[in-house]
C-alpha cells in the first residue's frame, strides 16, 4: 500500500508529515507530478503558504488530482483541508477544488492570530479517523483561517471564546485543520488510523 | 499557553550565553531536543547563534539531526538571509522560520516569506534593550543596536505579516533574576500576533510571574539545560496555580 504526499514547488515543507509518516510505518510517494499519481492507493494533502498560492501551484495537476481525491482515501492537513473547499478568501478570492461544501475565511476573534498551539477537539461524530484517541487529546493548530462548513463537520474546536471546525469527513475524503505531524503521539495515532482505512 | 525548549546552539554543541557573551558548552542538540520532547515541551527552539555573526553558512544537517525524532513544531533561526534560506531550512525538518538581524537589514523579506510559506511559519526573533525610556532592537547576536523602537517594529513586522514573534531581553537574558517584565507587557499590548517570551527565568515563581502578563508561549533555556528543573515540573506548577495552558 503506497500512500501519495503531494508536493508544492516552492514551499516544499512536506518533511514533517514525511517523517512522521515513515515513523508508523508507511511507504512514501510523494508526488511531484501527473505520473506520481499513478500507483498509489492513499493521498495525503499537506498545506504550504496561501490559499491563493497552493490553488495556483497545483493549476498544472488539478484535473488529475481531483479525479484521485475522488477515488482514493485522502486526508487534507492544514491549507491541504482547506482548498477542497469551494472558494477561498486569503490574498484575494480564489476558487478551491470544490469537493466540500464550504468557505474557507480569516479567523474571527478576540485571541491572537494566527491560533498557534495545542489545543483540544470535540469530536461531534464516529469517525475511523479518530479511532482510539482519547477525549482529552490535544493537537497541534497553526492557523489564521478557518473552513466554514455546515454539513461535514467531524470535530470541533474552540479557540478564545470562537468554536470553528477542526476536522471534517465527507465520504473518503477527510480532511483536518491541525497538524497531526506535530502532535506527539495522538497525532501519529491520526496517521496509523488513516493508514488502516 | 505554550511552554517552549530553547536550544542555543553553536554547531555542533548547545551553548548557553549569559548576556549574550560567555558561551558553555551543555550538550548535543539531538539529545537535547528530544530530552525536551520527551518531558512535554509544545515546541522546540532551534537557534545557531553564531552564523549570523560570522555570517557563515547555515549548517543544515545538524538541523535536520536534531529534528529527526520531535513530533512538536520545530523553530529554527540563526542567519537567515533569503528565501531560499526558508526554503532549504523546511526541507532540513524546521516548521518554522525564525528571522532577526536579515529581517531588519532587509525588511522586505518578512512580506515576501509569509506570501510564501504562510504566517504562521514566519517567526521574527526581536533582541531588545533597554536605552532610557525604550528598548532597542539589537542585531548580530545581540552585538548590533540597530537604531529601531521595539514597538515600532512589533507593529511594522505585523503589517508585513510576520505570524509570531519571540521577544528576548539582552539585559536579562542567561542571569535567571527573572523576565523583563516592562519590556513584555508593552510588546504584548501592541500585538495582535503570538508573543513568545524569553530570557531571565531561574526559577518557577519568574515563570509564574511572567504568565500574569498572558505571553502566548514561554521560552525556557538555562533552566532546562541545567536541570534545575523540568518541562513536565513547569506546567504542574503552573497548573496548580490556576494557570491555563
Amino acid at each position: 500500500m503506497k500512500v501519495g504526499v503531494l508536493n508544492y514547488k516552492i514551499a516544499g515543507n512536506i518533511h514533517s508529515i514525511k517523517k512522521a509518516l515513515l515513523t508508523v510505518g508507511a511507504n512514501i510517494v510523494e508526488i511531484n507530478s501527473e505520473s506520481d499519481f499513478k500507483n498509489i492507493d492513499k493521498l495525503i494533502i499537506p498545506g504550504v503558504g496561501s490559499f491563493s498560492d497552493a490553488i495556483s501551484e497545483i493549476e498544472l495537476i488539478r484535473e488529475v488530482l481531483i479525479e484521485n481525491i475522488k477515488s482514493k482515501p485522502t486526508l487534507g492537513i492544514c491549507l491541504g483541508m482547506q482548498i477542497l473547499s469551494k472558494i477561498g478568501f486569503e490574498f484575494g478570492k480564489t476558487d478551491g477544488l470544490g469537493l466540500i461544501n464550504a468557505e474557507v475565511k480569516a479567523i474571527e476573534c478576540d485571541g491572537s492570530i494566527p491560533h498557534m498551539g495545542f489545543n483540544s477537539i470535540e469530536i461531534v461524530k464516529n469517525s475511523p479517523l479518530f479511532n482510539g484517541v482519547d477525549e482529552n487529546s490535544k493537537f497541534y493548530f497553526m492557523h489564521s483561517y478557518e473552513v466554514v462548513n455546515y454539513t461535514d463537520i467531524l470535530s470541533l474546536t474552540t479557540y478564545s471564546n470562537h468554536k470553528f471546525v477542526s476536522s471534517i469527513e465527507k465520504e473518503n475524503i477527510f480532511g483536518v485543520q491541525f497538524h497531526p505531524e506535530k502532535s506527539r503521539k495522538d497525532g501519529l495515532k491520526i496517521f496509523k488510523n488513516f493508514l488502516k482505512l | 499557553m505554550r511552554i517552549i525548549a530553547r536550544l542555543d546552539v553553536k554547531p555542533p554543541y548547545v551553548v548557553k550565553p549569559v548576556h549574550y557573551e560567555g558561551l558553555r558548552k551543555i550538550g548535543k542538540p539531538k539529545e537535547l531536543a528530544l530530552k525536551y520532547y520527551r518531558q512535554g515541551a509544545d515546541e522546540i527552539i532551534y537557534i545557531d547563534i553564531v552564523s549570523s555573526l560570522y555570517q557563515r553558512e547555515i549548517l543544515l544537517d545538524e538541523i535536520k539531526e536534531a529534528s529527526e525524532d520531535i513530533f512538536v513544531p520545530f523553530g529554527v533561526g540563526g542567519g537567515v538571509e533569503s528565501i531560499d534560506d526558508f526554503s532549504k531550512l523546511f526541507h532540513y525538518g524546521a516548521d518554522k522560520v525564525i528571522i532577526n538581524t536579515n529581517a531588519i537589514k532587509n525588511t522586505n523579506i518578512i512580506d515576501e516569506a509569509s506570501k510564501i510559506f504562510g504566517s504562521q511559519a514566519v517567526v521574527v526573533s526581536i533582541q531588545a534593550k533597554k536605552w532610557d525610556k525604550n528598548f532597542e532592537c539589537y542585531t548580530d547576536c545581540g552585538r548590533i543596536p540597530s537604531g529601531k523602537d521595539v514597538i515600532e517594529w512589533v507593529n511594522e513586522i505585523q503589517d508585513r505579516g510576520a505570524g509570531e514573534i519571540i521577544l528576548s531581553s539582552i539585559d536579562c537574558d542567561g542571569r535567571q533574576r527573572g523576565f523583563e517584565l516592562e519590556l513584555i507587557d508593552k510588546v504584548i499590548n501592541n500585538s495582535k500576533v503570538p508573543i513568545i517570551v524569553g530570557s531571565g527565568a531561574g526559577n518557577l515563581e519568574h515563570i509564574l510571574e511572567v504568565t500574569k502578563l498572558k505571553p502566548d508561549g514561554i521560552a525556557i533555556a538555562s533552566m532546562l539545560h541545567y536541570d534545575k528543573t523540568t518541562i513536565t515540573e513547569i506546567r504542574e506548577y503552573l497548573i496548580k496555580n490556576g494557570v491555563e495552558l
